[in-house]
């Protein structure tokens, strides 16, 4: 009998193990796992630092608080450079983009029919920052298992994206993409974001993103700093009327 | 000259190897040089004009832009708005092309009160296909009209896909590869290709087609030439020979000093080819007239008498070529003339120092010695044509005066028919696909003739723009202008769409604040500097008439005067300007050249024949023949261009050669004591046997530039033959006239003096 139960949660235990791998390769679960783990604080807010840099090497310095809750709202309020404060994008469930510039004194509402266009002049573009999950634009399909990584390949759902795909490198550690690499509708890679993490608490959070558009030799590299999750921000912040403020 | 004769036999080794080993130095050179098919950097730092359009091609990226031209019956079908789409698609896949829109791709700004609307014209990846769909975007292309001469024509057969280049790839390689991907595409619309880097591509193309197919004519007509000029193998490789050692040194030098090759320049192989042979063959025939059974004998006697002719002849070919150096607007045509007269004095060199060095160690193939009656009259040449000639000459010179009298009257009511030409559509072929694109652009989309104004202080200062503004509205008052472009344009386009009129804001912050939103708009590099402190408006310009050009510079200059402040400093400039500088230079250069040579070849001419009477006695049938060459052009059509410009100072520096060498042998006779008849005779049948096969391989080289794909070169070609057959036949019709009436006279007057001595 004790031979027989050995034997028996031996199998169990593979037939465990196996599940799990098999489960832990399933492309749509490592891409739902990769939503979960970004979108997993209830809200966010920190300084961002903006560093566009053009081929010949000039740099161009922004920064703007961040603030975001849940997956779809999103708000940007601009500090530097000094003709740009105030100037605020703040982003609402339903594709709903609005844009603040205080000398004009009245939000706008930005109606994107193509978000192939640049993101206040940076090198991602509107689709890149679409407040969506990763699971909702794409349709995975697992290319490779590194050591370290998962590489999946990722079709956007929405035929009018600009990406026919995007390469995925997620990192098997923390489930978080590391590197993204975005192909036109020719099948040719024109742009790739690298990502460095940090945890804060119990949340992996991207300090460091660097978006470079290889047509343009272009990049732009973010920096996050001063990140708070779960302060309890409040829905009225993420407002029209607000922006103003 | 004797000793200069004596001197070039004796150190013959020396000269064989120091050749040797130039030629070898120089072939090395030649793989550095570079072709610069790009007709802006040929323009002289002395232009103002010329020097706003270099340092505005420095300062924005203006100059990278193309267009694929597409033409369909209707363009607003779903099966041209798919191969559109396939165009954008395939040029954005190119390597080397930063930025493409098309109809199928251009991004549209809209709005008004209730918000902005950043969206794209069609969705390329779901087109209209409906009869309904497809006559709602033509309503929507139209009724916005922005888009009408810009990328659509106004009767919908006839779009344009804009293109730019990145900063970093090679122009040409980038536009090949643009027009082999399309042309692969094999669709049914017409495609054509415009803008600069298309059309510098097709130049430098052209260029090599040309160097590539017209030497091997050129060299092979030469080659017949002379085979049946001098039926030996001898009278064959020796010109050839010393042509191809000048021209492997005169292209050596152009690379080793770091001049590049333009498309004047690429025909300097065929043109030293054409003329420098000539050096050789009067050496050469000069040579074996005085056959003896000693080879070196034979050189030397040669040697003592042709050098000086030889010179001159080479000296007044080389001032022809020199003298675009002055008056020439534009630096390929001065460094054309700068080498070209560098390759003829080669040429001069080998002709008697080479030549002569190789013949002095060939064995005899004399037999016997000739006598000169020998020499003369055993030839088809001879008896057909120099024998009739002569008897000609002495039996009716009054009649041969009187024609040329005539033709000479033809010629100047021609000259008033001539017309100019600075149109580089011109440059080519009614059937070449450039010229076609540069016609369709002028018929639909404004012309391709760029006009900029730059202006220079804060691009986000209200003023600034506003002044901007102001300009683009009065340029566009011209019936030649037809739409303008700018970052004011940009920002009064989004402050409307931001629901704030159609202007530019007053407040500077919110200028700022737009300009946000433009931010890594490939555009803004073509409007701004990354400084913000230079903006130009981009314009074109329709007319091809100078004096339209001209009457819109000045218009242009007065407002400019009227409306710069030192916070907002104007200047203007384009292609339209260059052209009425370059049209002016056309008469001023042509004037500066042929004067110069003109009055080098009479003082040459006068010290000849010891005489300014006589030296300008002289140059008389080369000035009728090249006024005859402008009555041609008059009543031909031949336009003067950058090309035919130089047809008259080398049509006198090389045609007075004729001159020279009847001039040098009839005084050669004369000094040997022969009276005038039978000087005239020795001179017809001795040098006129090398003037014809001289012409004959001269005028075939240059007729080989015919066969050119560059439009102007044809011309050059075709005038430059005419020319040289004019001025050898002035030489040994008009000249020996002038000759045997001059001295008749002389005659006259010494037997009158005579008689009255007698009396």
């Amino acid at each position: 009998m004790k031979a027989f139960n050995r034997r028996f949660i031996l199998a169990v235990s593979v037939l465990t193990a196996c599940a799990f791998q098999t489960y832990a390769q399933d492309p749509v679960s490592i891409l739902w796992k990769v939503d979960k783990v970004i979108f997993a604080p209830k809200d966010k807010q920190g300084k961002v630092k903006m560093i566009l840099k053009d081929k010949s090497g000039n740099e161009k310095i922004r920064e703007a608080i961040m603030m975001q809750k849940g997956i779809d709202k999103k708000l940007y309020r601009y500090t530097k450079p000094e003709s740009q404060v105030g100037v605020a994008t703040l982003t609402l469930p339903g594709d709903e983009t609005w844009l603040y510039m205080p000398t004009f004194g009245k939000p706008k509402k930005i109606d994107l029919l193509a978000k192939s266009q640049a993101f206040t002049g940076t090198d991602f573009s509107y689709e890149d920052m679409e407040p969506r999950t990763y699971s909702d634009r794409f349709i995975p399909k697992l290319m490779e298992v590194k050591e370290t990584e998962y590489v999946l390949e990722l079709i956007p759902k929405s035929a009018q994206s600009e990406y026919s795909r995007v390469i995925a490198h997620i990192s098997k550690a923390n489930s978080y993409p590391v590197l993204l690499e975005y192909f036109d509708k020719q099948k040719k890679k024109i742009k790739e974001a690298t990502y460095v993490y940090e945890k804060i608490g119990p949340y992996w959070n991207a300090k460091e993103v660097t978006m470079t558009d290889l047509r343009k030799n272009h990049s732009t590299r973010t920096l996050m700093s001063e990140v708070k999750f779960d302060q309890g921000l409040g829905d009225d912040i993420f407002t029209v009327e607000k922006l103003k403020q | 000259m004797d000793q200069i004769a004596r001197y070039i036999i004796k150190y013959r080794w020396v000269t064989i190897v120091t050749v040797a080993v130039l030629t070898i130095f120089f072939s090395f050179q030649i793989k550095n040089l570079r072709l610069n098919p790009d007709v802006i950097s040929s323009l002289p730092d002395t232009d103002p004009d010329a020097v706003l359009i270099k340092q505005i091609s420095d300062e924005f990226t203006v100059n990278n832009m193309g267009m694929v031209i597409v033409q369909a019956d209707d363009i607003f079908t779903s099966e041209v708005l798919e191969h559109l789409r396939l165009i954008t698609d395939t040029l954005t896949m190119t390597p080397g092309v930063a930025s493409v829109i098309s109809l199928t791709n251009v991004t549209e700004i809209s709005g008004g009160d209730e918000g902005l609307q950043i969206g794209k014209l069609v969705d390329a990846y779901d087109l209209p296909d409906t009869p309904e769909e497809l006559a709602e975007l033509r309503n929507r292309v139209y009724e916005k009209g922005t888009y009408t001469g810009t990328m659509i024509s106004e009767d919908g057969t006839t779009t344009v896909i804009i293109f730019t280049l990145a900063e970093d790839f090679d122009v040409k390689t980038v536009a090949r590869g643009i027009k082999q991907k399309t042309e692969a595409l094999d669709l049914s619309e017409k495609i054509y290709f415009s803008g600069s880097p298309m059309m510098v591509t097709h130049i430098s193309d052209v260029m090599i087609a040309d160097l590539r197919r017209l030497i091997p004519i050129a060299f092979g007509l030469i080659v017949l030439i002379l085979l049946m000029g001098f039926r030996s193998a001898r009278g064959v490789i020796f010109p050839l020979l010393t042509t191809v050692i000048a021209i492997v040194w005169t292209i050596g030098i152009m690379a080793l000093c770091g001049f590049e090759m333009s498309m004047i320049s690429s025909d300097i192989p065929i043109i030293l080819l054409a003329v420098c042979t000539a050096y050789t063959i009067h050496v050469m025939n000069k040579i074996n007239q005085e056959r003896e059974k000693n080879w070196q004998k034979a050189t030397l006697k040669g040697l003592q008498y042709i050098i000086l002719p030889v010179f001159l002849v080479a000296l007044t070919t080389a001032i022809g070529f020199f003298s675009f150096v002055f008056g020439t607007y534009l630096n390929m045509i001065r460094d054309f003339g700068i080498f070209t007269a560098l390759g003829t004095f080669f040429a001069f060199l080998l002709s008697i120092f080479f030549v002569p060095a190789i013949f002095s160690m060939l064995p005899s193939t004399a037999k016997t010695s000739f006598t000169l009656d020998d020499r003369i009259k055993k030839s088809y040449l001879s008896d057909n044509y120099l024998t009739p000639l002569h008897a000609l000459l002495f039996k009716h010179p009054k009649y041969i005066l009187s024609s040329w009298g005539i033709l000479l009257l033809i010629s100047l009511v021609g000259i008033f028919f001539i017309e100019r030409s600075v149109d580089v559509k011109d440059y080519f072929k009614k059937s070449d696909s450039t010229r076609i694109a540069e016609e369709i652009m002028a018929e639909h989309f404004g012309g391709s003739k760029p006009i900029f104004v730059r202006f220079e202080g804060n691009m986000q200062s209200p003023e600034v723009l506003k002044t901007m503004v102001r300009s683009e509205e009065f340029m566009k008052e011209s019936p030649y202008v037809n739409s303008t472009q700018s970052i004011a344009g940009l920002i009064t386009q989004l402050n409307f769409a931001l629901g704030n009129g159609r202007s530019i804001p007053d407040d500077q912050s919110q200028i700022e604040q737009l300009w946000f939103m433009l931010e890594g708009n490939e555009l803004l590099r073509q409007f701004v500097t990354d400084e913000l402190d230079k903006g130009i408006i981009i314009s074109r310009f329709t007319s091809p008439d100078v004096k339209d050009k001209k009457e819109f510079g000045e218009k242009m200059r007065a407002f400019i005067s009227a409306n710069s402040t030192p916070d907002c400093k104007i200047e203007v400039t384009g292609m339209p300007f260059v052209d009425v500088t370059m049209d002016r230079s056309l008469i001023n250069g042509q004037f500066k050249s042929v004067t110069v040579v003109v009055i080098c070849v009479i003082i040459i001419l006068s010290l000849i024949l010891r005489s300014f009477w006589n030296g300008l006695f002289a140059t008389i049938p080369i000035i009728v023949a090249t006024l005859l060459l402008f009555g041609i052009m008059g009543f031909t059509g031949i336009s003067l261009n950058i090309a035919t410009v130089l047809v008259a100072a080398v049509a006198v520096g090389d045609g007075i050669g004729y001159s020279i060498h009847v001039i040098s042998y009839f005084n050669h006779a004369r000094k040997q004591g022969k009276d005038i008849t039978k000087a005239l005779h020795e001179t017809i049948m001795v040098s006129g046997k090398a003037i014809v096969i001289n012409v004959l391989s001269v005028a075939g080289g240059f007729l080989v530039l015919i066969f050119s794909n560059f439009v102007p070169l044809q011309h050059f070609g075709l005038l430059m033959a005419i020319s040289m057959v004019g001025s050898s036949q002035g030489a040994m019709t008009l000249l020996p006239v002038i000759l045997i009436l001059v001295n008749r006279k002389k005659e006259a007057i010494i037997k009158k003096k005579l008689n009255e001595s007698i009396q």
